[in-house]
């Protein structure tokens, strides 16, 4: 919904990301807030935890496109952020590779490794390619595990530092430069995806396979695509884990967290850029939550201490994730949505 | 060859535990058409929930059988009224995904209410083997797989003899044709879930007797139900044993022949192997129902 008295006069005016100057000012406030004021006043804790948020909205990205513009559900995101995460360390760590070289070359072959995965959809569709998904997850986590010294198996592999130009990322502070960078730029890119002849097809696709293909559009080219890019976003995303972490375990990449990268557009809303990232901030920051109330609560019972915080966050993550299903389907997109049109037309109702 | 022949018995004792795993599964999804990942935490808390009895409450057997079958109803009626009625009519995706939250609520609660290290049943099972030829088999497993045998047994004659197994049958058909018959659809969606909960409950004691009474291995052991039920069929209960003993098969001979070139391991991915085989060249299984569009 538009403001009163914008109109377009033009097609390129129609397709704007930005469509009025207020938004501008919105994104350039956001902007010096992201890279000035929050970096300079957050505390260690909020920037550590604004790293982990920003990684996860790249591979959610990814998954949005996948899941939530094409319609095909993805039960291993996890695994494809694991290859990603272990081609740029391999890379990096065996061939001594820089980052920058490591970083398109994970996006292109965990692409590649997804679009492998995406092959069945030539003949099956809807549940059948989540349990393939699920079967990818479980093989590659296999495969990452029993790599021997090339993927360091159980025990882990290091993985060199960043170096930028002469200088060493380590610290998290310069991650977050970094990180955010690349959340910028993998943002810009899936919402500009959206709107061009390849992010419609995909959604013409989810909305209706047999009518798209009347359209002339060729249904397993790009769903084999959606996959592919899809899964690059995740390899982004694991290249920057990888290097962020410096030690990679297969245990960092379990099925739980492919259920949850799927939460993270549910709670979001499907289908849409904002909605995942609002989804992603509001489940990370309720694991945060977990995490603190967790001991607290423990304290308080001691018979259930042990298990206390990854029981919260597991109860509290599929209690919410149900909540959203029954209650708002549409996601915190749609909320936010709402919220906008009320502002604007304050102080009538309608 | 006698090699082979252990591998072939053990993988079809196996086989019949993800069978009854499987059924779980294909009995949801016959009546209501939702495929229930949450299968194998539901048998880990059910694993967990029997220990509680037995070994804290110190129930004997029956009164243990006659409590989970009461946790069971109200487990079922709870998933099915506050869960899945709702979203009857949602995209395939929030059936999923709900089914997948219900995982993480049944592993939170297990985490929550049973922490620490794994935990063990009073042995209610003779121990030994029995020799059958050059194969060797413990009685455990024995026990197991009669189990499983006699459970099938009950619920394929439930489904053919009993009024309520036809209303199922007639409803697993067709919801529409159901509801103007004067069935009760999600009555009957609800019966579904209880009876697949005990399924759980029955194979969450097996498998808690065979490796403890502990959530990893009980409930990865339980998500091989899923390649199971991909192979029988989405539909078929007959198609839940072969594709359970398939599994079984595929998982101890492959691993045992295999396992020496790359390391270990196989058998845990081996089902997975074999489902995505099954999913691109067939992916309605041996027996399940062909899906031909309309338009």
């Amino acid at each position: 919904m538009r403001p009163c008295g914008t109109f377009d006069r033009s097609y390129a005016q129609d397709m704007a990301i930005f469509r009025t100057r207020f938004q501008w000012l919105v994104l350039i406030m956001g902007l010096l807030f992201l890279f000035g004021v929050f970096p300079q006043f957050g505390s260690y804790y909020s920037i550590t935890v604004a790293n982990m948020i920003g990684i996860t909205i790249i591979a959610a990205h990814g998954l949005n496109i996948l899941t939530g513009a094409c319609g095909l559900i993805s039960l291993g995101h996890a695994a494809f952020v694991a290859v990603g995460a272990y081609i740029s360390a391999m890379l990096t760590q065996h061939l001594g590779l820089s980052f920058w070289a490591a970083l398109p070359c994970a996006a292109i072959g965990t692409g590649l490794v997804g679009l492998i995965f995406g092959l069945p959809s030539l003949r099956v569709k809807g549940f059948y390619i989540a349990v393939t998904t699920l079967a990818a997850h479980f093989i590659i986590i296999w495969a990452i595990s029993h790599g021997g010294t090339l993927t360091g198996g159980t025990e882990g592999l290091f993985v060199p530092a960043i170096n930028l130009g002469g200088m060493v990322i380590t610290s998290e502070k310069q991650f977050f430069f970094l990180i955010m960078g690349f959340v910028v730029l993998m943002t810009f890119f899936a919402k500009n995806l959206l709107r061009t002849r390849v992010g419609r097809a995909f959604i013409a696709i989810r909305d209706d396979d047999i009518a798209a293909e009347f359209t002339g559009i060729n249904i397993f080219h790009y769903k084999v695509l959606a996959f592919f890019i899809g899964a690059a976003f995740a390899g982004v995303a694991g290249s920057l884990y990888a290097h962020y972490l410096r030690m990679l375990t297969p245990e960092y990449f379990s099925f739980m967290e492919s259920v949850w990268y799927v939460g993270y557009i549910i709670v979001g809303g499907m289908g849409s850029v904002a909605g995942t990232i609002f989804g992603v901030i509001f489940l990370k920051l309720l694991a945060q939550a977990a995490m603190i109330a967790g001991p607290i609560v423990g304290n308080a019972i001691p018979a259930i201490s042990s298990g206390a915080v990854s029981g919260f966050m597991q109860l509290s993550f599929g209690v919410i994730i149900i909540l959203f299903l029954v209650f708002e389907p549409r996601g915190l997109n749609h909320r936010w949505n709402i919220a906008k049109a009320l502002m604007r037309i304050w102080p009538f109702s309608h | 060859m006698e090699f082979l022949l252990q591998l072939l018995t053990t993988g079809v004792m196996v086989g019949m535990v993800y069978a009854l795993m499987a059924l779980g599964i294909v009995i949801i999804v016959k009546t209501t058409g939702i495929f229930n990942f949450a299968h194998g935490t539901i048998v880990a808390f059910m694993c967990f929930l029997a220990w509680s009895m037995m070994a804290q409450l110190h129930l004997p057997l029956w009164a243990t059988a006659i409590a989970m079958v009461g946790f069971a109803i109200i487990l079922g009626l709870l998933i099915q009224r506050l869960i899945m009625n709702p979203l009857i009519g949602q995209p395939l995706l929030a059936a999923i995904m709900a089914t997948l939250a219900l995982t993480q609520v049944f592993s939170g609660l297990v985490t929550l209410l049973w922490p620490g290290p794994a935990r063990m049943y009073q042995p209610f099972m003779p121990s030994g083997v029995i020799h059958l030829g050059t194969a060797v088999i413990s009685y455990q497993a024995l026990i197991t797989f009669l189990v499983a045998v006699v459970t099938f047994a009950a619920f394929t004659l439930f489904f053919q003899r009993t009024k309520t197994g036809l209303v199922m049958r007639a409803t697993a058909e067709d919801h529409q044709l159901a509801r103007s018959g004067g069935i009760k659809v999600t009555s009957i969606f609800a019966m579904a879930w209880i009876i697949a909960i005990l399924s759980c409950s029955i194979g969450g004691v097996l498998l808690g007797s065979m490796h403890g009474v502990n959530f990893e291995p009980v409930s990865g052991l339980a998500y091989k139900a899923l390649p199971a039920v991909m192979i029988g069929g989405m539909e078929s209960i007959g198609g839940a044993i072969l594709g359970g003993i398939l599994i079984g098969l595929a998982e101890n001979v492959g691993a045992g022949f295999l396992d020496p070139l790359v390391g270990g391991g196989l058998a845990d991915v081996l089902p997975f192997v074999v489902m995505l085989i099954f999913v691109i060249f067939m992916p309605h299984g041996f027996f399940g129902h062909r899906r031909i569009e309309r338009i």
